[in-house]
């Protein structure tokens, strides 16, 4: 069927939503500092400059939020492929009682509101001492990501045949040599979509970072508390540099999201 | 090189029972063919054999050695899988040698026994390629090759030509024989095409809802089918099964008498016979019996009647030139040396003792 004209126009209007503010962040964030001010603002970069972003990078406090940043995404995303990942495999491979009734449970834990877990998440976490480290962060990053780890390495997993494992069996190789030698080369890619997503996840997040922290805040945590009493280089510049990584990773690894949300991948 | 002996095993998945009570014995350098329909448990067999699958009850023994709890590593087998599972990600040099290499065994040796086993699947110059390069058919060979180049007791074969063209099986299935003839490795083949089973086995074990029914040659198992269920399951069309009235040691056909080979206690029998075992004249003749041509279905290298005997539907096959229309009577002499009589309630072969 031909899409009709009425699409086409929903369609074109949703990209340029989309589309636009990211394209304004981007070019304010490449322009000088007049340009930055300038009304009304071209649609082009006037004055290609990296002052902007050198001026971003010169406050004082982002280093050190995109060095958590990085230290938190990192550690969610070792977490949840070292969890999901099994968790994942456990589901392709086994029937086990309350198979899909775990598969939902997993599916729950996302429509759990993290602002009613934020208070008694923050009390004991004081009480353990990691209140306002990354790795407390990271635990809590952790948990949002697991489920899209564990339902996008099922799917992995269940494409792949079972018989080449048995095969590796019959061939010589314990559980753990044939996962090892057959399985994981061929889930290599999608595990690296899973994880590169979990890292993604952790990186945007940015609400229970705030809570979580005081000192040590992440990047997302860190602009929000600053961006209000901050000039407008800061923050096209700071937006930029959030947006970004997320964009290039989610448009990497579309190929897996797509087999996720169960839209047919060509 | 060794047999296998399986004894009592029982398997259920839930409350179906895939196999009750099934015992085989293939000897070494055997090659057995387990026949039958989907669902009847000869893949769950198998899979018990190669230990990828755990049996209720029952046990395995591979030439000496009891294999009933050993994991699939420990058992020395190889097995080839109807999808093939050739490994994608390796190439076809390091698919045959990964058995080998999972052995410990020194370069040379692999070198030369992948070079041995391609060789003898003539995929000896596809060593460099990739599975996604390759031909199902030649996958296939691959699969083979790895499979034979462990030297392993026992090859176990999972419907291994079901996945290839009609043309590409034929081929294939010869040159398994050939190749298994020369390897002379004891072989357990499961399948659910008669004329692979006819073609491939030294003995078939004909396998019916979780049960061996009949464990004999494949000319026997043709011939001389152990029940109702093998004469319809083996052959194409399949055995006729005319139900007569017994007469003290005898059986009415129409005017002919046949004698029974022992005593039968109810009122009828059940006279099995070949389509292709039928005498087939279009004049009254001594020793036959009139049936009316209901279908004529001419398929080339003979012609394949569909008959009717009183209430009774029969098949016979006749030579392609024979002239005969629908609606004609023709009379048909059954080959006295190829009868073969059956108890009509259980369907079980009459024995001559």
């Amino acid at each position: 069927m031909k899409p009709g004209w009425l699409y086409m126009l929903l369609a074109g209007v949703l990209v340029v939503w989309v589309l636009l503010p990211i394209f304004l962040i981007a070019a304010l964030a490449f322009s000088d500092r007049s340009s930055v001010f300038a009304w009304p603002k071209g649609l082009l970069p006037q004055q290609f400059s990296l002052e902007t972003l050198a001026f971003f990078f010169g406050v004082e406090g982002v280093w050190k939020a995109i060095r958590n940043s990085l230290a938190v995404a990192g550690m969610t995303l070792v977490f949840s492929v070292l969890l999901g990942a099994p968790a994942g495999y456990a589901l392709a491979r086994y029937r086990f009682a309350g198979a899909d009734a775990y598969r939902l449970l997993i599916l729950m834990t996302r429509a759990f509101p993290l602002a009613i877990l934020a208070i008694p998440l923050a009390v004991r976490f004081l009480q353990l001492g990691i209140y306002d480290t990354p790795f407390g962060v990271a635990l809590v990053h952790t948990a949002l990501a697991l489920p899209f780890a564990v339902l996008v390495t099922s799917s992995l997993f269940l494409g792949i045949p079972k018989e080449l494992e048995e095969a590796a069996w019959t061939l010589g190789c314990n559980r753990i040599q044939a996962f090892l030698r057959v399985v994981l080369p061929l889930a290599l890619p999608g595990l690296a979509a899973t994880a590169i997503f979990a890292f993604v996840i952790s990186w945007n997040e940015v609400f229970a970072a705030t809570l979580l922290t005081l000192r040590e805040r992440t990047l997302p945590a860190f602009l929000l508390a600053s961006l209000n009493d901050s000039p407008l280089p800061f923050r096209f510049a700071g937006g930029f540099f959030l947006i970004v990584p997320a964009l290039v990773f989610i448009f990497l690894i579309r190929r897996y999201l797509f087999t996720l949300w169960g839209i047919a991948n060509r | 090189m060794a047999g296998i002996r399986v004894e009592n095993i029982e398997k259920s998945f839930g409350k179906f029972k895939a196999l009750s009570g099934v015992s085989l014995e293939v000897r070494d350098q055997e090659f057995v063919v387990l026949l039958g329909p989907s669902g009847c448990g000869k893949t769950t067999l198998l899979r018990i054999i190669a230990g990828l699958e755990q049996a209720d009850r029952g046990r395995v023994w591979i030439g000496e050695r009891e294999v009933s709890g050993l994991p699939p590593r420990s058992r020395r087998v190889a097995m080839v899988f109807q999808n093939y599972a050739v490994f994608p990600h390796l190439t076809v040099f390091e698919n045959i040698a990964f058995g080998l290499r999972m052995q410990k065994a020194p370069a040379e040796k692999i070198k030369a026994k992948v070079e041995q086993a391609a060789t003898l699947m003539h995929i000896e110059n596809l060593l460099g390629r990739y599975p996604a390069q390759l031909s199902g058919g030649q996958r296939q060979r691959v699969a083979v090759a790895r499979a034979l180049a462990v030297e392993p007791e026992v090859l176990l074969m999972d419907e291994p030509l079901s996945n290839l063209d009609a043309l590409l099986r034929l081929e294939m299935r010869a040159e398994l024989k050939r190749l298994l003839a020369e390897s002379r490795t004891t072989t357990l083949y499961v399948t659910h095409d008669q004329v692979e089973a006819m073609s491939l086995a030294d003995r078939i074990a004909v396998m019916n809802a979780g049960q061996i029914v009949q464990y004999d040659q494949p000319m026997k198992v043709y011939q001389e089918p152990a029940n109702t269920f093998v004469g319809g399951f083996i052959g194409s069309p399949p055995m006729n099964f005319l139900r007569l009235p017994v007469e003290g040691q005898q059986a009415r056909l129409a005017s002919l008498v046949l004698a029974l080979p022992s005593e039968v206690s109810g009122a009828e029998v059940l006279l099995g016979v070949r389509p292709e075992d039928f005498e087939v004249y279009t004049d009254q003749r001594p020793q036959s019996f009139p049936a009316e041509v209901l279908v004529v279905e001419p398929l080339g290298p003979h012609l394949l009647l569909t008959l009717r005997f009183g209430e009774q539907l029969l098949k016979a096959t006749v030579p392609p030139d024979f002239a005969v229309r629908p609606g004609q009577t023709i009379w048909l002499k059954p080959q006295p040396g190829r009868l073969r009589w059956l108890e009509p309630t259980s369907g079980q072969a009459l024995t001559a003792r």
